[in-house]
């Protein structure tokens, strides 16, 4: 079946190649794009399935480099600013030995200039053993508080129990299940069954893979993360939406034309979309690039670059997804239904008429042949007002060369 | 005279707009002291946060009532503390105290059951071992808790009951194989009417006690007193009800000479030898205390004992210093992000940009005004992960703009209308998509603010929030404007609009049809 629907929409291209070819940007920008992503859908297949595997193989193997919240311990963190000059991870951690005679588990400096900070962390202390190590590191260090006084108030602590990252993530996870459940609901009433159906597809596709990458980057896993990962959900299906939106459009009453196959409307559509999701997720990117940056600059770590990493991942999950794989694999499960293949068929017998009728004419079809050309025109405004928009009255055109006399609309 | 279908009076909707934000600020400077910022959460403005996690012996969910109860004890014991500011709130089954500014410290401590019984001592022995911190998670499993319980509190330890209490045969091999352990998953959670294995505060004997005779709530007052002449530390005086003091006067009278241990939470405070009969009702509790920790010890038995256990899950303090570097971090952040989204659009659709520029600006008006209200009407405390979401939702604002835009051009290019034409027609069809769009990401944000616990709500709020205002503001403001804009005849020039290439190509196409068919089958 599917080699049958690849040499239409094969068959098809030659035809939709325009005879001047403007800049891929331009063909973005003005969305006559024409890139052929349905008709070579194997490959795009044969991609996700590779990255899915990939990145299923690495969650089982490798699993995922889980956060403080996860394991358990405690987070001192100070200015680097000391009254006796820059103070160093390693005073740092020589201060948390004197105090508590063990060692601290690792110390590093985050973050530049004025913003930077010292990072200590250990196993779970209780609060006496943090009261001792914040005196010990005032007493050796003297960080600067924000008004440039020494100040033991300019250290701060965290201490998180090991279970706190999974009761967080229990409860995303039972988030993530309710969301599911919702969104399906919510599918199945705004879309069709099988739109319904790919979107949810594409969805777990987005889990997977950003899971993935951060199971084989090991970016650390953080609650932030973990919860992070549900608003991508919205803006995956945020993306689903805009395409199948166009493609329930283009598609309305299809199976009464032979004008395209289903598989070629739904890149139409994808090709009418592609410059509003690029330029959606381009949007929604840039200030989660800031965040990014800034979090990973001023702050060094915490809750700001967990979540702008996390959705950096997913929504560049997401836009692949929803363009690379929903759309054509809604066509694949549209044509499992025989209506859509009859309908394909009717399309392919029109086209080898059409071809062997121009066979016909010959070559001395003539632009300045005004009948020949009034019929394909008629013809073809007859499709175009059948197969996709609504008629409309082009008033404010320039009729350039056109009788008027012969337009009664 | 009526517009006719899809074409809007844009003033109307305008003053529609301009009429929510006057009220809107009508109500942030003339009520609730007029303050206009926003509730700062303490990672942004430096402060203690804990928070308290209950803990029930079998894993099941801890009941509404007994929760609510423990908010309560805890909320009194703060004031005992004495630190103003505070706030007690449950979420969930957990507690979170959260206290503004530099005092924090002692909050930590709060979350103590305070479960404290008299039991009677039968075997001691220096523990051998140093305590052994266990491995992460195990502390809080119900599995340890019920291990723990099985084997340190069999019924066979002991033989007898009441006067006649004795070591049962098995309690001295028992009390040996038993080690201290830093995290003991049975704190606050050890059956009153068993016997009991457990350690002294400091890991360096271990005890075989008999089962509570006299429980904390028979205690009336403590008070924390300084060391004098025959007590070298600090200790805290403790006075019993009538019952409390008749059971302690009949177990002192019987017991002479022998131990008596006082357990806070499964561990042992003292154990002092009795030297006489107590009749008073008055004794007194020593240990390892400092000024601090006996007046801690004190304030908790007073104020009563939990009636769940907790353990803290989260105890984070957040220096002033750090909490302005945060929240500066936060607004750079947004503004990066705001500037690169600015510059983005007027690129690529230049007036129209500057449109999207009004609205994300107006967008902010009415978010700024919504926060500071929200804060003071429902305590909604703005935190890092609630700017996070602020700037992940410029991205959504942004969005609703350019799936209306980019509708404008399908009109230009596909049905060759004119800008002015477009818009209605676009209008009425972005705006269903942009309404499904929306609901998603509404939906998402509603399901994790309703279900998720911790720093995530705020995330889900403010970008559920956010959501909500992009609508009012892509409805009231963005799509009269840019109406108002296709209808003068200066504005809808192509060169301001970056439509020009998309016009261009619509005559193209309409020249095209001239072209031989198989171009003209390309595209329609």
């Amino acid at each position: 079946m599917a080699d049958e629907l690849n040499t239409e929409t094969a068959g098809a291209t030659p035809a939709a190649k325009p005879a001047r070819r403007e800049s891929v940007f331009h063909r973005l920008y003005v969305g006559t794009g024409a890139f052929d992503i349905v008709g070579k859908r194997k490959r795009w297949y044969v991609f996700f399935a590779v990255l899915v595997l990939v990145c299923l193989a690495s969650i089982g193997i490798k699993g995922f480099n889980l956060g403080i919240e996860f394991e358990g311990g405690t987070q001192i963190q100070m200015p680097a600013q000391g009254a006796n000059g820059p103070i160093t991870a390693d005073d740092a951690k020589r201060a948390f030995a004197d105090a508590l005679g063990e060692q601290a588990e690792s110390a590093q400096t985050v973050g530049v200039g004025n913003a930077a900070t010292v990072q200590l962390r250990s196993s779970t202390l209780d609060a006496d053993q943090v009261g001792k190590v914040k005196q010990s590191l005032f007493d050796e260090l003297k960080p600067l508080g924000s008004n440039g006084q020494p100040s033991a108030q300019a250290i701060s602590d965290s201490a998180v129990s090991a279970s706190w990252g999974q009761e967080i993530s229990r409860q995303a996870l039972i988030a993530l299940g309710v969301f599911m459940v919702l969104v399906t609901v919510f599918l199945a009433i705004y879309f069709e069954r099988w739109m319904a159906i790919t979107a949810l597809i594409a969805l777990v596709h987005d889990i997977l893979v950003t899971a993935g990458i951060y199971s084989l980057v090991g970016f650390e896993v953080t609650p932030a993360t973990v919860i992070g990962l549900l608003t991508i959900l919205g803006f995956s299906l945020y993306d689903t939406v805009v395409v199948f939106d166009k493609v329930k459009e283009n598609t309305r009453g299809i199976l009464g034309l032979t004008r395209r196959t289903y598989g070629e409307t739904a890149n139409l559509a994808l090709n009418q979309t592609l410059m509003r999701s690029i330029n959606t997720s381009v949007i929604a990117l840039l200030p989660v690039l800031g965040l990014l940056i800034v979090g990973y600059i001023l702050l060094g770590s915490g809750t700001l670059q967990d979540l702008a990493l996390v959705q950096l991942t997913g929504m560049l999950a997401g836009v692949l997804s929803s363009l690379f794989l929903a759309t054509p694999l809604l066509v694949d499960l549209k044509m499992r239904d025989p209506k859509y293949k009859q309908q394909a068929e009717r399309v392919r017998a029109r086209r080898a008429n059409q071809a062997r009728k121009a066979a016909e004419r010959d070559a001395d079809f003539d632009a300045a042949d005004d009948e020949a050309l009034d019929a394909e025109l008629r013809k073809e405004k007859a499709y175009a007002a059948a197969a996709s928009v609504p008629a409309r009255t082009p008033k404010a055109q320039p009729r350039r060369g056109r009788p008027s006399g012969k337009r009664k609309r | 005279m009526a517009p006719p279908a899809g074409r809007i009076r844009p003033g109307r909707y305008l003053g529609l707009f301009i009429l929510i934000v006057v009220v809107l600020y009508a109500l942030v400077f003339f009520t609730g002291g007029g303050k206009a910022t926003p509730k700062l959460g303490i990672d942004l403005q430096g402060g203690t946060r804990v928070t308290l996690s209950a803990r029930t012996p079998d894993g099941s969910a801890p009941s509404r009532e007994s929760l609510n109860q423990a908010r309560q004890i805890i909320e009194t014991r703060v004031n005992g503390i004495g630190v103003s500011g505070t706030e007690v709130v449950l979420d969930g089954s957990n507690i979170v105290i959260t206290v503004p500014g530099e005092q924090g410290d002692q909050a930590k401590k709060l979350g103590q059951t305070a479960q404290l019984g008299f039991r009677k001592v039968l075997d001691m022995q220096q523990a051998t071992a140093p305590p052994a911190a266990p491995p992460p998670g195990q502390a809080e499993d119900p599995a340890a808790i019920q291990a723990a319980k099985a084997t340190r509190q069999a019924a066979d330890l002991v033989t007898g009951s009441g006067d006649t209490l004795a070591a049962g045969p098995n309690a001295s091999a028992a009390l040996s194989a038993f080690t201290c352990s830093t995290q003991d998953p049975l704190r606050g959670n050890d059956d009153p009417n068993l016997p009991l294995l457990a350690c002294d505060q400091n890991g360096t004997a271990k005890y075989l006690l008999g089962p509570v005779f006299l429980k904390g709530t028979e205690i009336d007052n403590a008070v924390s007193s300084p060391p004098a002449q025959n007590k070298p530390q600090w200790t805290v005086d403790l006075t019993f009800k009538s019952e409390g003091r008749k059971v302690w006067g009949d177990f002192t009278t019987k017991n002479i000479g022998q131990n008596a241990a006082f357990v806070l939470d499964t561990q042992v405070v003292s154990a002092p030898t009795i030297q006489s009969a107590i009749l008073d009702g008055q004794t007194q509790i020593t240990g390892n205390f400092t000024q601090q920790s006996s007046k801690d010890l004190a304030d908790i038995l007073k104020y009563g004992s939990l009636p769940l256990s907790f353990t803290s899950s989260d105890a984070t303090t957040v220096s002033a210093t750090l909490g302005l570097a945060s929240l500066e971090a936060g607004l750079i952040a947004g503004g990066i992000g705001l500037a690169l989204v600015f510059i983005y659009c007027l690129v690529y659709y230049r007036l129209l940009g500057l449109l999207t520029i009004v609205s994300l600006a107006l967008s902010g008006l009415i978010v700024y005004a919504v926060l500071v209200l929200l804060g003071r009407w429902i305590n909604f405390t703005l935190d890092l992960a609630g700017v996070a979401g602020f700037i992940i939702a410029i991205g959504v604002t942004a969005d609703s703009f350019v799936v209306f835009f980019e509708r404008l051009k399908d009109e230009i290019r596909e049905g060759g209308r004119s800008f002015r034409s477009a818009v209605p027609r676009g209008w009425v069809r972005a705006r269903r998509t942009i309404l499904a769009s929306d609901a998603v990401m509404f939906l998402a944000s509603a399901v994790l603010y309703a279900i998720a616990v911790g720093d995530v709500q705020g995330f889900a709020f403010t970008l559920g929030m956010s959501t909500v205002l992009d609508l009012i503001v892509v409805f009231l403001v963005t799509h009269p404007l840019v109406a108002l804009a296709s209808q003068s005849k200066f504005l809808s020039q192509p060169k301001l609009t970056g439509l020009g290439g998309v016009q261009t190509l619509a005559a193209q196409r309409r020249s095209a049809r001239k072209v031989p068919a198989g171009a003209g089958a390309k595209e329609s």
